[in-house]
């Protein structure tokens, strides 16, 4: 969580609380129970919004039947899964789905021959999931350069603590196997960041995603057409092993942005990613 | 002050007032409900107060139209520079430009050796890194444009009905009809085979964008970029990446461009066929 969402939290949360602080002006009875119920209620939807907004806000605009145009011919649907664009009677719908495959192919806790195996077969599964798709659709790699120093820094912070709590563990007299073993596991892949880094290997931030698109002759047929096409999508490239979701909210808003503007710094592209991808 | 942090203390300032207001109202009878729908209005404002964190490009739109269709913007999503190199997108005072870079990778995982897979992968893993700068690698599967060779086709078509016929009126030798009305049959099949299949075609390419208070300024500095990056791509695959220019970026922007006109009007009828 960033200092951003930090100060957001507290300064509605000192709204909750201060309901809390004049609940006597409420009374004794009923009323007063009510006013508690209400401010934890709007917390637990505070709470939401911060980790889950992409499921709150389409159902909000959803029910309110709110549409937004982003852009001239540009429309995005009230149930914010689908950008239209509307070219001469013909609906062409877009949407997205993520799928960070990266982490798949460089998974660092795994060993070199589960590496080779599964970088051999990359390409292969590659083609196999693109000859089975008969529609159009793009797969995008964001990428940007991190800074070696910062990363290299973050890195050694988290290694300390895990070994901090792996000495606490062992000094008690009743240390879990499992849980010494877990965070050894932890400092292990820590450590291969940290070599892979010494190395010289750039540390890379990436977002990956699929952008497809459907046409048909009224908004709704598109975006049903854009719906089956997403999990025709999502069934090709399972066998990827990534795990592929369907963009909605205001990250759709950004990445439609992205086929236009994309950012210019590494700060820009982490404002926009938090939750989805 | 920027706008975001203007909505926040706008919000949670109208969440306090309601809020006092709600305290100050004594208790009892139909006041304990007005105090009750003051206090929801001030959770509303201070749950509006959160959400502007992530959507204050949202609401103050929707705060100045009032309306269900809320228009961000209605200007064009980008315009192309001059040079017909990049795109150009206003973002406030300043100009984003976007340079699209080709990638002519013509290579199939099945002709290649399991080392040569090995070492494609580790080739695309060193792509990803290869600017310290946010670059965009896209992998475009779109339909085929054929119709223009369809166009072709039906040309060539025509003007052996037209050889037939005239064969067939001049009483020419039988062997040169038949070879005449071969040909037609051929160029027949082609044209059934050409429509009845949608081809699909693969390409690659690389995006980046910078950002300057003049168009030209941001067109530089992203032109600039993109040869950074070509040199990259061309040190990992060994092949000569290009700028995009012309009518070929729109294929990498626009969605009409990536379904022609003809599969569309296909896909419509045969919808219809499947209907009826």
């Amino acid at each position: 969580m960033d200092e951003e969402a930090i100060m957001y939290l507290l300064l509605t949360f000192m709204v909750a609380l201060a309901v809390v602080l004049i609940l006597p002006s409420f009374g004794k009875g009923i009323v007063s129970i009510l006013a508690l119920i209400l401010a934890l209620v709007t917390v637990a939807i505070i709470v939401m919004l911060n980790w889950a907004d992409f499921i709150i806000f389409p159902l909000v605009t959803s029910l309110l039947g709110m549409t937004f145009q982003p852009a001239r011919n540009y429309k995005i649907t009230k149930n914010q899964d689908a950008i239209v664009k509307n070219v001469n009677g013909l609906y062409y719908a877009t949407g997205y789905v993520t799928a960070n495959l990266l982490p798949y192919v460089f998974k660092l806790e795994s060993r070199q021959e589960e590496e080779n195996q599964k970088m051999l077969q990359a390409p292969d599964t590659w083609e196999r999931a693109i000859m089975n798709i008969g529609f159009p659709f793009k797969f995008h790699v964001l990428s940007s350069g991190l800074d070696v120093q910062d990363v290299r820094d973050e890195l050694e912070g988290k290694r300390s603590y895990q070994e901090f709590q792996l000495s606490r563990l062992q000094q008690g007299s009743n240390a879990s196997e499992t849980a010494v073993t877990e965070i050894r596991r932890k400092i292990s892949v820590l450590q291969t960041k940290i070599d892979r880094i010494s190395q010289g290997e750039k540390p890379i931030a990436t977002i990956m995603y699929f952008e497809t698109t459907a046409v048909d002759v009224s908004e709704k047929a598109a975006v049903d057409r854009l719906s089956a096409q997403i999990k025709s999508l999502q069934v090709s490239f399972s066998s990827l092993d990534v795990q592929l979701a369907k963009v909605v909210g205001r990250e759709l808003y950004t990445l439609f942005k992205f086929n236009f503007s994309l950012p210019t710094t590494y700060t820009e592209i982490s404002g926009y990613f938090d939750r989805q991808s | 002050m920027q706008t975001k942090t203007l909505v926040l203390l706008a919000f949670l300032g109208v969440s306090v007032v309601l809020l006092a207001f709600a305290a100050a109202l004594p208790s009892g009878g139909l006041l304990d409900i007005l105090k009750l729908i003051l206090l929801v209005l001030a959770l509303l404002f201070d749950i509006l107060a959160f959400a502007s964190r992530f959507y204050t490009y949202l609401m103050v739109p929707a705060l100045q139209q009032r309306s269900k269709d809320i228009i961000l913007s209605n200007d064009e999503a980008y315009t192309i520079s001059p040079s017909a190199d990049s795109t150009i997108h206003k973002e406030g005072s300043e100009f984003v430009a976007t340079v699209y870079v080709s990638i002519p990778l013509y290579r199939s995982a099945t002709e290649m050796s399991d080392e040569e897979k090995l070492d494609f992968t580790r080739q695309v893993s060193k792509l990803v890194g290869v600017s310290g700068d946010p670059v965009r690698f896209t992998s475009e599967l779109y339909v085929m444009n054929k119709d223009a060779y369809i166009q072709t086709l039906k040309d060539t078509i025509n003007s052996l009905e037209n050889d037939v016929v005239a064969l067939t009126s001049k009483k020419s030798q039988p062997k040169e009809l038949d070879r005449a009305k071969g040909k037609l049959a051929m160029w027949h099949n082609m044209l059934d085979n050409i429509e009845k299949v949608q081809s699909l075609e693969l390409v690659t390419y690389a995006a980046v964008s910078a950002k300057g208070t003049k168009e030209f300024e941001a067109v530089s500095i992203a032109q600039q970029r993109a040869r950074d990056i070509m040199s990259g791509i061309g040190s990992i695959f060994g092949v000569t990446p290009s700028i995009v220019t012309g009518q070929e970026l729109l294929k990498f922007i626009e969605p009409e461009y990536l379904i022609p006109f003809s599969t569309i009007s296909e896909q419509l009828s045969r919808n219809i066929q499947q209907v009826i």
